[in-house]
C-alpha cells in the first residue's frame, strides 16, 4: 500500500509527522517522541532532515525554532562485548558528560505572548507529577491551573526513565502508593484515550550478598502483608523465568509477577491533553525566573513570559526543585544525581521481567518495542544537574549486563542518555506544605521512582488540596520531617 | 543490476542465503553481492512489514539489516563477504518474499496510530498488547556468545581528525606540511570519500597527498562520539579489522571534524521500495564495486551531484529513463518537476512523475535513484559543544563555524560538507583553511 516514509527504520510516514505537528507537537524533540522517528537503528541519520524540512514549512514555525534532536552516542550500533573491554577506575568519580552545552537559549522555542496574569494554582514542572496533579485538580473542578515547563513535555526525568513499575518496596506507604498507581495505569488508556503499553512481566530482584538477600526476604514478608505476592526464589528457580541469566554470585532472588514496565511518554501527553480539555494551561518552553513572596505566602510566579499572580504554587520540578524553591528562599534537602541509561537494537521478545541486581544497581528490561533498556547507578556519582552521557557508563553497564546475560554481548547499543534522580536524605519524597510559606506546596524528591508513583500521589494530592481533608501522606512526607528528625528510610532503591 | 566485470575466479566465494547459493567477490559487502545476484528484498520493515532493500549502502538507513552467521541486525552493506557465510532475512513470516504480516500495510492504508489504537477498549486492548509485543522487535537473540574482544587502544595526539574525504585529506595535508601531529580516522577501507567513489565532478580538487611521518591514519575506523572525563575530551571510535572490532580512544586538545553528510530521502510514495537507491549508493556501486545497479533508472533530486550521476550512469552503459530535477533551476537535460510515486510490489517497476509544467506521467524504470545534497553529520561537533542550526537556504542542519571552520567550542573545528553540502573542491578548500587555522593554534 502506498506510503511516503520519512523514517523507514520505524515506519513513520509523512502523514504521521504532519499529524503530530497538527496536534501541536511543533519542536523536533516532541515530534521524535510522539511519532517515534529517529529512534530506530539509524538514530536519525536518514530521517531527521526530512522531518525538519516538513516542520520548517509549517506556517508559524520559524527556521530558528527548528533545532535538531540531541545526538546521542554511540553514533554507530556498538556491541556490548566491545564496550565491556574498557577498564574503569571505580575509585574515581565520573565527571562530565556529552553532548556538552552549546550555549543554547530556550528563547528559540519560547511561545510568543504572555502567560496568563493570574491563576488559582501554578504548578512548576511539566513532568508526570505536575501534569498528573493538574489533571486530578481539573477533574475535581479546580481548572484555573497553569503548568509551567521550561522545556518540552518529557524533557526531564519523566521522559528519561526506564519505565519500570513495581510494588516491591521497603515501606508500607510506598507499597500502597505503587499498588494504587498500577490500578490507575490499567485504567489510563480508557480514561485518556492513549496507550501506555503496561506489560506486567514482573520484577526479578537478584541479591549477590547475604545482607541484600536478607533485605529482600524482609521486604517480601512486608509485601505479603499488603497482598503483594512477592516470592523468594533460589537462583535456580529464578533462572526458569529468564533462562539466559548466569546467576553469577547470586544467592537469592525476589519476584513479583504483577510488576512491569510501561512506555513513559504517553502518560505526559495523556495527562496534559486531559487537563487542557478541562481548561488547564500547559505552558512549555517557559522558564520560572522568580517567586515573589509577601506576608508569608508566594504571591506571584515570575516567568520569562511575564508574572502570574496566584493563590497556590506547587513545586514539582524533579531534580530542579531545590533550585526553584531557592527562588522563594526555601532550602530543600534534595540533591540531583545523574543516572545513565541506554537502549539497544530491538529484538524479538525473550525477556519477561525487569531484572535488577540490587547490589550493583544494574537493571534491564525489554521494552514493548523489543529494545533492552537498562541502566546502573554509579556509587561515585557526584551531586550535580548533569544530564550528559559518559563512556564510563557504557563500559560499566556492558560488563555488569554481560556478566548476567553473556549472550547479550553480541547485542548492539543504539543510544545512551541520562536523567537526574531527585535524591532526598531518606529516599522518600517531599510532599505538602512549606513551614513559613503557607501556599508553597511540594511534590518532589522521588529518588528516581517518581514516575511509577505519580498517578497515585497526584490523586491524593489533588484530593487533599481541593477538599482540605487531612491525609497522613502530607505529614509523613512533609518537609518538616527533616527538621523534626522523624525519618523512615526506603531501602528498595535501584542504583 | 549487473556486474560490469565478472568476479575473478580467485576471489569468487559462495554465500548461503537462506539455503540459496549466491556468488560474491570476497571482501565486498554481502548486500552488494546479494543485489548483484538479483536478490533485492533483504528485509521487512518493523511495523508494516514492507519489503526493503539496500538504500544508502553507508550504514545510515535500516533497509539492509540481516542476520549474519547467527548475529541479528547487522548492516549487510558493511559485512565483508566470506565463503560460506549464512545470511538470513528477519522479521517476516513465512518468508521475506511473501510475508503475511504485510497485510498490516494493506489493512491500514492511512497508517496505524499506536497511541490511539484500541485505547481503553477492554479486551481488545489486552489482546493488542500481546500481539504487538510478539510482532515488535527485529531479529532473534544472537545464537552464540561473542568471541573474546581485544582491549581498547589508546592514542594521544595534537589534532584528532575525523573523515578522510576531500576536506579531511586537505586538512591533514596542511597539518602534515606544518609538522603538526594528527590522527585521522576514516571509516572506509581507503581515503578519498566521494572524490573516490562519488559521481565525478566537473572540477575535482587537485590530487592530495599525505606525506609520511607526521600523522597516523586509521582506516575502517568509525567514530562513536566525543566524550569527556577528568582528563578532558576524547574521541571514541570502533576499529573494524577482519580480526574483530576493537575500541579506539584518541585524546587530543584539538579536533577537526570532516565527516561529510548523510544521504537524504525524498518523501514520495513508496520511497522505501527495493530498487529505490540513493545517488551515493549508485556511484559507489559503479565506481568501487563495478556493478551497474540499473539499465533504465529514473533519477530524481537536485544539486550538482544529479547531473554528474546521470553522466556516470550513461558512461557506464545505462540509459536513464528520465532525470527529474526538483530545484527551481533545473539543469538543461532534466525535466522540471517531482517524483510522486514509485510503483511495484517487491521492487521498483515504474515511477509517476509530475512535471512542473503540468501533467503526470508514469515511466517504466528498473530503479529510482534519489540524489539530493547530503545532510551534514553534525553529531560529533555537537557532542563537543558546537552549535547546530537549521539552514533554510540549504534545507538541512549545519554546524555553525567561522570562515576557518572554528566552532564556538574551544579547539573544535569543522570542514567540508558538515558546514553544508558543496562540491569536493569546496570541501578541500575548507579543509585547507581549517588545517591552517589549527596549525596556527598548535604552533603559533
Amino acid at each position: 500500500m502506498s506510503k511516503a516514509l520519512l523514517c523507514p527504520c520505524e515506519d513513520v510516514t509523512l502523514d504521521d509527522v504532519e499529524a503530530a505537528i497538527g496536534k501541536g507537537y511543533r519542536d523536533v524533540e516532541s515530534i521524535k517522541r510522539y511519532t517515534g522517528f529517529g529512534t530506530g537503528i539509524c538514530q536519525g541519520k536518514s530521517c531527521l532532515t526530512a522531518v525538519a524540512q516538513v516542520l520548517a514549512r509549517t506556517p508559524g514555525v520559524s527556521p530558528s525554532a527548528v533545532l535538531p534532536f540531541t545526538p546521542r552516542p554511540p553514533m554507530q550500533p556498538t556491541e556490548l562485548s566491545v564496550l565491556a573491554t574498557l577498564a574503569v577506575d571505580e575509585s574515581e568519580a565520573p565527571s562530565g558528560g556529552v553532548p556538552l552545552s552549546a550555549g543554547e537559549s530556550s528563547a528559540a522555542l519560547r511561545p510568543a505572548g504572555h502567560v496568563p496574569g493570574r491563576a488559582s494554582v501554578v504548578i512548576i514542572g511539566g513532568g508526570v507529577m505536575g501534569l498528573a496533579l493538574a489533571h486530578n485538580l481539573a477533574k475535581r473542578g479546580c481548572t484555573d491551573v497553569v503548568v509551567l515547563e521550561k522545556g518540552y513535555l518529557c524533557a526531564g526525568a519523566s521522559g528519561r526513565n526506564g519505565g519500570g513499575v513495581r510494588m516491591q518496596w521497603g515501606t508500607a506507604a510506598n507499597i500502597e502508593l505503587a499498588k494504587r498507581s498500577v490500578e490507575l495505569m490499567k485504567q489510563f488508556a480508557g480514561e485518556m484515550g492513549i496507550n501506555i503499553w503496561l506489560r506486567q512481566g514482573g520484577y526479578l530482584f537478584l541479591a549477590k550478598s547475604r545482607a541484600i538477600a536478607e533485605r529482600l526476604e524482609k521486604n517480601a514478608r512486608l509485601h505479603n502483608k499488603h497482598a503483594v505476592r512477592t516470592e523468594i526464589l533460589t537462583p535456580g528457580a529464578a533462572r526458569k523465568l529468564v533462562p539466559q541469566l548466569t546467576m553469577k554470585h547470586v544467592v537469592l532472588a525476589a519476584f513479583h509477577p504483577e510488576d512491569g514496565v510501561i512506555f513513559p511518554w504517553p502518560f505526559l501527553w495523556g495527562y496534559a491533553q486531559a487537563a487542557q480539555k478541562r481548561g488547564v494551561r500547559v505552558e512549555t518552553f517557559t522558564q520560572v525566573v522568580g517567586l515573589q513572596t509577601s506576608g508569608g505566602v508566594v504571591s506571584a510566579v515570575q516567568t520569562d513570559r511575564g508574572p502570574i499572580a496566584c493563590e497556590t504554587v506547587v513545586v514539582a520540578a524533579g531534580a530542579w526543585s531545590p533550585a526553584v524553591a531557592r527562588l522563594a528562599g526555601v532550602t530543600l534537602p534534595n540533591e540531583p544525581h545523574r543516572h545513565e541509561i541506554l537502549s539497544t537494537e530491538p529484538l524479538k521478545p525473550f525477556l519477561g521481567p525487569l531484572v535488577s541486581v540490587l547490589d550493583s544497581g544494574l537493571y534491564f528490561s525489554q521494552s514493548m518495542r523489543g529494545e533492552i533498556v537498562g541502566g546502573m547507578g554509579d556509587p561515585k556519582e557526584p551531586a550535580a544537574l548533569e544530564q550528559g552521557s559518559t563512556l564510563r557508563f557504557l563500559a560499566r553497564f556492558s560488563r555488569a549486563l554481560t556478566e548476567q546475560v553473556p549472550v547479550l554481548g553480541r547485542v548492539k547499543v543504539l543510544r545512551q542518555w541520562a536523567g537526574c534522580y531527585d535524591v532526598t536524605p531518606d529516599n522518600n519524597p517531599i510532599l505538602g506544605r512549606t513551614p513559613g510559606l503557607a501556599n508553597l506546596l511540594h511534590m518532589s524528591g522521588f529518588v528516581g521512582h517518581g514516575f511509577m508513583m505519580a498517578p497515585a500521589v497526584a490523586e491524593r494530592m489533588a484530593e487533599w488540596m481541593v477538599t482540605g481533608n487531612s491525609d497522613d501522606l502530607f505529614t509523613r512526607f512533609s518537609l518538616e520531617r527533616f527538621r523534626s528528625g522523624k525519618l523512615e528510610r526506603e531501602d528498595m532503591i535501584i542504583g | 543490476m549487473r556486474r560490469l566485470q565478472p568476479i575473478p575466479p580467485d576471489r569468487l566465494v559462495e554465500l548461503d542465503f537462506e539455503g540459496t547459493r549466491v556468488p560474491a567477490r570476497e571482501g565486498e559487502p554481502v548486500a552488494v553481492a546479494l543485489i548483484a545476484a538479483g536478490h533485492e528484498v533483504l528485509a521487512r520493515s518493523v511495523k508494516y512489514h514492507r519489503p526493503r532493500g539496500p538504500f544508502c549502502l553507508a550504514a545510515a538507513c535500516s533497509q539492509c539489516l540481516m542476520r549474519v552467521d547467527g548475529t541479528p541486525n547487522l548492516y549487510s552493506c558493511r559485512v565483508p563477504a566470506r565463503a560460506g557465510m549464512r545470511l538470513e532475512r528477519q522479521n517476516s513470516y513465512p518468508s521475506a518474499r511473501v510475508d503475511v504480516f504485510n497485510a498490516i500495510d494493506w489493512l491500514f492504508p492511512g497508517g496505524l496510530d499506536h497511541h490511539a489504537m484500541f485505547a481503553g477498549v477492554p479486551v481488545a486492548e489486552r489482546v493488542m498488547a500481546k500481539v504487538a509485543r510478539h510482532l515488535a522487535g527485529l531479529g532473534l537473540l544472537p545464537e552464540a556468545l561473542p568471541p573474546v574482544r581485544a582491549p581498547p587502544e589508546l592514542l594521544e595526539t595534537e589534532v584528532a581528525l575525523v573523515g578522510g574525504g576531500a576536506a579531511g585529506l586537505a586538512a591533514a595535508e596542511t597539518l602534515a606540511a606544518k609538522g603538526v601531529p594528527f590522527v585521522l580516522l576514516e571509516r572506509e577501507e581507503a581515503l578519498g570519500g566521494r572524490w573516490r567513489t562519488g559521481a565525478p565532478e566537473p572540477a575535482p580538487p587537485a590530487t592530495l597527498t599525505l606525506p609520511r611521518g607526521t600523522g597516523t591514519v586509521r582506516l575502517l575506523t568509525t567514530a562513536l562520539g566525543v566524550y569527556i572525563d577528568a582528563r578532558g575530551r576524547f574521541l571514541a571510535a570502533i576499529a573494524s579489522p577482519p580480526e574483530g572490532p576493537r575500541l579506539l580512544l584518541v585524546r587530543s586538545a584539538r579536533f577537526l571534524f570532516a565527516p561529510g553528510g548523510q544521504v537524504g530521502l525524498l518523501p514520495f510514495e513508496n520511497n522505501d521500495l527495493p530498487g529505490v537507491l540513493s545517488g551515493r549508493a549508485v556511484s559507489d556501486l559503479v565506481r568501487r564495486r563495478g556493478i551497474l545497479p540499473a539499465d533504465s533508472p529514473v533519477l530524481v533530486g537536485h544539486g550538482p551531484e544529479l547531473p554528474a550521476l546521470a553522466g556516470l550512469l550513461e558512461d557506464s552503459g545505462a540509459h536513464p529513463a528520465l532525470v527529474v530535477d526538483t530545484s527551481p533551476e533545473p539543469f538543461p537535460e532534466a525535466v522540471a518537476g517531482q517524483l510522486v510515486k514509485a510503483h511495484g510490489r517487491t521492487r521498483v517497476q515504474a515511477a509517476t512523475v509530475e512535471r512542473r509544467s503540468g501533467g503526470r506521467r508514469k515511466v517504466d524504470c528498473d530503479a529510482v535513484v534519489v540524489s539530493v545534497p547530503t545532510s551534514p553529520s553534525y553529531e560529533l561537533a555537537r557532542h563537543a559543544g558546537a552549535r547546530v542550526s537549521f539552514r533554510a537556504d540549504l534545507g538541512t542542519f549545519a554546524v555553525e563555524a567561522d570562515g576557518e571552520g572554528r566552532t564556538r567550542a574551544a579547539g573544535v573545528f569543522v570542514a567540508g560538507d558538515v558546514l553544508g553540502a558543496g562540491t569536493a573542491a569546496e570541501a578541500a578548500e575548507s579543509g585547507r583553511r581549517a588545517g591552517a587555522a589549527l596549525a596556527g593554534e598548535v604552533r603559533p
